[in-house]
């Protein structure tokens, strides 16, 4: 048990207020003697709150701009007792249950909040848990969850008109050096930028996009066929456009075993 | 002059060469897959034709040829196009495939249950605070799940912008709640475009689309901004945030491929799904579609 003269403070982070309010008001409930430091609305705020008003207890939510409450617990985990609080998060929650960390689940129950606090009342005498290590695996659990290959390009910008137009490498059937420009060929347009196609093939993916000729690079998905023309030249067929690409000698080895 | 008479010729050479191969390959085609009875038949009159402007020789040899080159070539040839025309139907089968994939993603893409729950335990808390707003918020998560549920939407049918619009609404509706002041909101969407028919789900996804990779992500948050206008015959339904913006190397998203996928199935090269970078930073989507006045009951 906390020494009765100390007075505990906490702080609450979350993006969306109402569910600030409502972790306050039924704190109020449960630990009446409990002072709320202050509340903040992203991670980066959390941890600048933590750095200003030194509080024994964070109550942080996961999902938060800026900076994911699993992000701020890594800077705050060995100042101050964190408990995580999430609507839905199965990665988190398996995580929480294996690595004994403290969460709550929203709507925060009365019941659910009174077993945490009493917990905390236990733990505020000893340092808060090292879970560094913990947290550092549930980062890359959650980065996991949510992209899978960030290193390529996957957008191409193109002047079109007055207006900066965005295309996404799964809507490109290939690119095609011209003198001076590329040409982006879609199922619907054909649009100029300035990357050279020296560029574009370092910067995507290369199981996306194979290099058939010194001045094409095709999409893999977008190959309707490969055949040999009448001088023995190996032509590719893309899907949607009527023009065959010629695939050079150098290349043509990765059509092979067609 | 007399250059330009040349190449009127030449052309006129060409174009008789270019017919007369349509002509021979459709004669091949017809001699490859002809049924021997009806060949035979055909060789009956082509003699007694021969008789009649008194050629028999020259009829003769005709079938001999002919029959000759259907025993050589005509095998391979008609291999050829059967396999054509396995070819064709199995590109039937694949957009079929596809449609039926499309649908099967949107079916899955929708309610996520971080949203559900989000807002679940938003309703919570506003029933012990501000009930009226509690019931406001819960109407219209009810409507956002009986547009986007699966089951509530196989009988829904034909739908207008209108109703997407209204839908959109709702869902905003509740995103402000949770938001607060992160988020302001702006519809311009005129009277007269609301009956037209538009699919359903799209605005929806574009917007949930904005929200999540455009206007959660950053602190301070910002507008999204949802209008339709009338260009030519196409109807352009644009959604635009200012918003944190594209990061160059993440995939558009399962969301946004569907609907262009979907969009080249129902109307091929007429609609398409455009997205841009606009000058004061964020993201505008816009969907291009066909205009048509009414909806048919």
């Amino acid at each position: 048990m906390a020494s009765p003269e100390k007075t505990v403070r906490a702080l609450i982070v979350d993006d969306e207020s109402p569910m600030r309010d409502q972790l306050r008001a039924r704190l109020h409930d449960v630990w009446p003697e409990l002072v709320i430091a202050a509340e903040a609305s992203n991670g980066i705020e959390a941890v600048s709150m933590a750095d200003l008003h030194k509080p024994d207890i964070i109550f942080l939510d996961i999902r938060m701009p800026g900076q994911s409450g699993i992000e701020a617990a890594r800077h705050l985990y060995n100042r101050c007792h964190i408990v995580f609080v999430t609507a839905y998060d199965q990665y988190a929650v398996d995580a929480f249950e294996q690595g004994a960390m403290d969460y709550l689940l929203k709507p925060v129950t009365a019941d659910r909040l009174q077993m945490t606090c009493t917990r905390l009342r236990a733990q505020l005498e000893s340092a808060p848990a090292d879970i560094g290590e913990q947290l550092q695996q549930l980062t890359q659990l959650l980065q996991r969850g949510e992209a899978k290959k960030p290193e390529y390009l996957r957008w191409i910008q193109a002047q079109v008109g007055n207006s900066l137009r965005m295309i996404s490498t799964r809507e490109i059937l290939f690119f095609q050096s011209d003198e001076k420009y590329t040409v982006v060929q879609t199922a619907q347009a054909e649009m100029l930028i300035r990357k050279t196609l020296k560029e574009l093939a370092d910067e995507l993916d290369p199981d996306e996009f194979w290099r058939i000729h010194r001045s094409t690079l095709v999409r893999v998905d977008a190959i309707a066929e490969v055949t040999r023309d009448e001088r023995g030249r190996q032509m590719l067929k893309v899907k949607g456009f009527p023009t065959a690409l010629e695939v050079s000698r150098n290349h043509a080895n990765l059509f092979q075993q067609m | 002059m007399s250059a330009s008479q040349f190449n009127k010729g030449m052309d006129f050479l060409r174009d008789a060469v270019a017919e007369a191969t349509v002509l021979w390959w459709s004669f091949f085609d017809w001699l490859a897959l002809v049924e021997s009875r009806q060949l035979l038949i055909t060789y009956f009159l082509v003699f007694a034709f021969g008789v009649i402007v008194n050629l028999p020789e020259a009829a003769v040899w005709f079938i001999i040829i002919s029959y000759g080159v259907k025993v050589l070539a005509g095998g391979k040839r008609k291999a050829e196009l059967v396999a054509k025309d396995a070819t064709a139907q199995a590109d039937v089968a694949t957009l079929e495939r596809r449609l039926a994939e499309a649908r099967m993603a949107t079916l899955q893409a929708q309610v996520e249950p971080h949203f559900l729950f989000n807002t679940l335990a938003l309703i919570g808390q506003l029933i012990e605070t501000d009930p009226p707003q509690a019931a406001k918020i819960h109407m219209h998560l009810i409507e956002y799940l009986r547009a986007t549920l699966p089951q509530m939407r196989a009988a829904a049918g034909g739908t207008t912008l209108g109703r997407q619009v209204q839908l959109s609404r709702a869902y905003l509706a509740i995103m402000q709640a949770r938001m607060k002041e992160r988020l302001a909101i702006n519809f311009d969407v005129p009277d007269y475009l609301e009956h037209a028919p538009f699919p359903p789900m799209m605005l929806l996804i574009l917007i949930e689309n904005s929200i999540k990779h455009g206007l959660e992500p950053k602190i301070e948050g910002g507008q999204i901004d949802v209008s339709a206008t009338l260009i030519g015959g196409t109807m352009h339904v644009n959604v635009r945030d200012n918003g944190v913006g594209f990061n160059m190397k993440s995939d558009e998203g399962v969301g946004l491929a569907n609907v262009r996928e979907r969009l080249r199935i129902l109307y091929g090269d007429k609609a398409e799904l455009v997205i841009e970078a606009p000058e004061g930073g964020g993201a505008l989507c816009s969907i291009r579609v066909p205009f048509s006045m009414m909806e048919k009951h």
